[in-house]
């Protein structure tokens, strides 16, 4: 989708805050909503549906609510859409409890070293053999697609329509457009550059070049 | 009590929640707690598990050894480049993230610099939680477009002749990038070579280390 969270490129966001402190959390409420993310999973969901929530967050709150913040809503509008509570339980503010326990047995607290073996576990491959050969080749010349579409997409609005060059083919990838759609579907998927000119016109005579990595779908021969 | 992909309703959630959540980020995090524990969702201490987990185990530390470990041992450094998964799980630190890892080796010709502009895509296993700039709009409307000026906001000047390659993580590959190693530091073990590579370092928003 064409949304707020496509921000390669625009202008206007002001200087970078280099001199943050090298701390992972600055609150305690960040703290808190990161272990929130990791602990609590709506049954099917999928990193491409979690990320089109994120995306579908309105664009002024997308902009204004400090980054946990917005993991925290996303979360929210996970757990609703599934199921596991109500916008009117949010309004109780937590205060009461509407619904009973969903599982008998409460869930038992996890060690340090549990969460450290999660993690290892949480070392998600997205791909997989498919029968199809790849379409492109490394030194082939594309083009990516001039437009998106309603949905989740990771072709950014900035590289769109642009002539780029296979650098490296990646294998096949689950497609984050059906996956956001809960559809398991592996593309070939691949590693494509393009000059900093070709993106931008203030970068004419540049040396530089930016890489993205895109799905088969996105390309056309060039 | 599943996903159901309704896209639709969320945009409809979100309209809510502009207006019904609590006025604080604190009060609105606390209220998601309470509301998930209330159910039996999530336990507490869990929560408080991950935020140790990723406060004094995993981060950018382990990034540092990964890096030192390449400077020094030339077979690793060749492992690294070729399957990064397999020579970061060497070390234990294959997890969140990182299955489809890619090392992007600076040199004299060459500065990478990595960015997520659609989203916040990080090495969460290898480099902790990302810093704040990285997932501000600032950093990520203007690293693909502005690298040189980004890079000079963070103190580093980049010769014209140098390319500067711009990692945009639009997939589930995360790029780590392998600074150069310092000069004058030959006679140092990876031990103390570690201590040198900072955090930016791996992401491309510093490159010459052990300058003052």
């Amino acid at each position: 989708m064409d949304g707020i969270h496509d921000l390669g490129g625009k202008q206007g966001y002001g200087p970078i805050e280099v001199d943050e402190d090298e701390t992972p959390f600055h609150h305690d409420w960040e703290a808190r909503e990161w272990g929130i993310a990791q602990s609590a999973r709506t049954p099917g969901i999928t990193i491409d549906w979690w990320r089109h929530c994120r995306e579908l967050i309105m664009p002024q709150d997308y902009l204004e609510r400090p980054y946990f913040d917005s993991w925290a809503q996303t979360d929210f509008s996970t757990y609703i859409e599934a199921g596991w509570m109500t916008l009117q339980d949010l309004e109780k503010n937590g205060a009461e409890s509407a619904g009973a326990n969903m599982d008998d047995d409460p869930l038992p607290a996890l060690s340090l070293e549990q969460v450290l073996q999660e993690d290892r576990e949480h070392a998600f491959r997205f791909d997989a053999d498919i029968d199809a050969e790849p379409a492109f080749a490394p030194g082939q010349a594309v083009i990516t697609a001039s437009h998106g579409h309603a949905g989740h997409t990771r072709l950014p609005q900035y590289a769109r329509g642009r002539h780029g060059t296979i650098h490296a083919c990646h294998g096949a990838h689950v497609f984050p457009d059906l996956s956001a759609q809960g559809k398991e579907v592996h593309q070939h998927c691949y590693s494509v550059v393009f000059s900093a000119a070709e993106l931008w016109a203030e970068a004419a005579g540049s040396p530089d070049k930016v890489y993205l990595d895109l799905w088969e779908s996105y390309l056309v021969a060039g | 009590m599943a996903t159901r992909f309704d896209a639709a309703q969320v945009a409809h959630i979100h309209q809510q929640l502009h207006s019904h959540l609590p006025s604080e980020s604190a009060l609105r995090v606390k209220a998601l707690e309470t509301l998930l524990v209330d159910r039996g969702l999530v336990n507490p201490q869990t929560i408080d598990a991950w935020i140790e987990a990723y406060t004094e185990v995993i981060g950018p530390k382990r990034g540092a050894q990964i890096v030192a470990r390449a400077w020094t041992d030339p077979d690793y450094h060749q492992r690294l480049l070729q399957d990064a998964p397999a020579a970061i799980d060497e070390l234990g630190f294959l997890g969140k993230a990182t299955a489809h890892l890619k090392v992007v080796e600076n040199t004299a010709a060459v500065h990478n610099l990595v960015v997520c502009t659609l989203c916040s895509c990080y090495p969460f296993s290898i480099l902790g939680v990302a810093p704040a700039w990285y997932k501000a709009a600032a950093y990520r409307s203007r690293a693909v477009r502005d690298p040189r000026g980004v890079l000079a906001e963070f103190g580093v000047d980049i010769d014209s002749k140098v390319e500067v390659r711009v990692w945009d993580s639009t997939a589930e590959l995360r790029y780590l990038v392998l600074p150069q190693r310092p000069p004058g530091t030959e006679g140092m073990n990876a031990e103390e070579l570690a201590k040198l590579v900072t955090r930016n370092s791996m992401i491309g928003t510093d490159r010459d280390l052990g300058k003052e």
